[in-house]
């Protein structure tokens, strides 16, 4: 579904990607950990090109992306992100974020988006916050809503970009919930995460990130558990602790 | 302390000018009415030429920010001057532009208009671009990834909230504006301190100036406090997400 080859970006002097290969597969789940500055973020950003790749080729369901044959949002029609920041229009309420890009960039009568809207909305267990505005959200219900807002453009691929790490504790199972949903639905998920709980029980396959490059892949149970590298362990050391 | 009082608040005076100075004031009224309101669609649009985005359309934003500089940098007044004193020879123009009378109002009125909207769309460009500018960017990084492209990112997303940021000093430009009717006056409009300094002159008084004062004052303090609270209204709804 989502291929990349030999992707490179850099940022001034900085290197944050050096050559990657990635091969996402329809329905796979793809946990993708790793230290902060890895360029995990910036993997993400490349796939729905929110940032140009320098080198390096992406493939989504065969077509080619990178090279100028096609523009952002016929990537972005087509693949949907969540963002860590949640990143609502705080002027709408609810139902009104979902609807709104149905409406403007796939053309649906109002009436047709906020059905489908409720039903998102419903989906993800905030049927009575259709018309509350963000601001009278907490941030799992935010995060659920932006959520649900990805998935009313009906993406082939959806990907997760840290989406529970502004989150209060106690907040983040409902999203890690609404998120498992999606895996056992068949969503192909590619999820930038610390929440190796979830990287575990629901991750196809995980990668390991550090500094450009994928040090690690391969089912959870092998690179959580039993990692080959000195790298991952050192990592997993680190964020197991607590 | 009389001498004062009878200087600039004579109740005889005022009573017996009322009729002369409210029609005077519409004049002003109208003069700021209409100016802001073209100076808000023309700011607006030179805003978003100056933020186009890409290669193709330097040019354009570099004209953008000349004329921004250019009317920002120059007096108002000397933009009425500019208009009123070669307009009627500009003889490319069709006439109705060169000696405009839309809605039975005179070829200066309109002259006027046109100085307001062209200096006061430079300022309010500026007051957009910053409240643009001033809207997070994972909110266009959210409508872009949700597949809108520019101009709908920036129809449904940016530009409502940044219309919304920018209310107070729109405010203080639309005072500004208001007063800056003044000025017409030169080219022969007959606004509130035009007729106000015609009574003094004949009543060696200054209470019809006080009135236009009074009246002044009484538009722009009301304002001043509804936008106060739409502006706090706004400012909870823009505290999460």
């Amino acid at each position: 579904m989502v291929r990349l080859e030999g992707l490179s970006k850099r940022f001034g002097e900085l290197e944050v990607l050096r050559g990657l290969d990635l091969d996402v597969r329809r329905g796979e789940v793809v946990c993708v950990i790793g230290p902060s500055g890895s360029g995990k973020s910036t993997l993400l950003r490349c796939v729905n090109l929110l940032e140009p790749a320098e080198e390096g080729r992406i493939f989504l369901e065969g077509e080619e992306i990178t090279g100028g044959k096609h523009k952002q949002d016929y990537v972005c029609r087509r693949v949907g992100m969540v963002f860590q920041q949640f990143n609502l229009f705080p002027h709408k309420t609810a139902l009104e974020n979902v609807s709104l890009a149905p409406r403007k960039v796939l053309g649906r009568s109002r009436g047709e988006a906020e059905e489908k809207g409720r039903a998102l909305l419903h989906r993800v267990g905030l049927a009575d916050k259709i018309d509350e505005y963000p601001d009278r959200l907490s941030g799992g219900q935010q995060q659920r809503v932006a959520i649900a807002r990805a998935l009313a453009m009906e993406p082939r691929a959806m990907l997760f970009d840290e989406v529970t790490s502004a989150l209060d504790p106690e907040l983040v199972k409902e999203v890690l919930d609404a998120m498992r949903e999606l895996a056992d639905e068949g969503m192909t998920m590619l999820v930038v995460t610390h929440e190796m709980g979830f990287a575990r029980d629901v991750a196809d396959r995980v990668v390991f990130m550090d500094d450009g490059v994928i040090v690690e892949a391969g089912p959870p149970a092998d690179v959580l558990e039993h990692p080959r590298e000195e790298r991952t362990s050192r990592f997993l050391g680190l964020v197991l602790e607590h | 302390m009389d001498v004062f009082i009878d200087q600039y608040f004579d109740l005889t005076i005022m009573r017996e000018n009322l009729g002369l100075i409210l029609d005077a004031f519409w004049e002003t009224i109208q003069l700021a009415v209409i100016g802001a309101a073209l100076a808000l669609v023309w700011g607006l649009v030179l805003a978003l030429i100056r933020l186009a985005p890409g290669r193709p359309a330097a040019p354009a934003r570099a004209l953008a920010i000349a004329y921004i500089d250019v009317m920002r940098g120059i007096p108002l007044l000397l933009v009425v001057l500019l208009i009123s004193g070669s307009f009627p020879f500009l003889d490319f123009l069709p006439q109705w532009l060169r000696a405009p009378s839309f809605f039975g109002k005179l070829d200066i009125f309109w002259y006027g208009i046109l100085a307001l909207t062209l200096t006061y769309g430079a300022y309010f460009a500026e007051v957009y671009r910053a409240g643009i500018e001033a809207v997070p960017r994972g909110q266009t990084e959210a409508s872009r990834s949700l597949g809108m492209n520019h101009r709908t990112n920036l129809r449904y997303v940016v530009v409502p909230q940044a219309v919304r940021k920018v209310i107070p000093p729109m405010l203080n430009d639309f005072i500004a504006l208001m007063k800056d009717t003044s000025l017409i006056q030169v080219i022969g409009v007959v606004e509130v301190v035009r007729q106000g300094r015609e009574i003094q002159a004949e009543t060696f008084n200054s209470s019809a100036l006080t009135l236009a004062a009074i009246l002044f004052i009484l538009v722009t303090i009301p304002l001043a406090r509804i936008v106060d609270r739409q502006i706090a209204r706004q400012q909870i709804r823009f505290q999460r997400g």
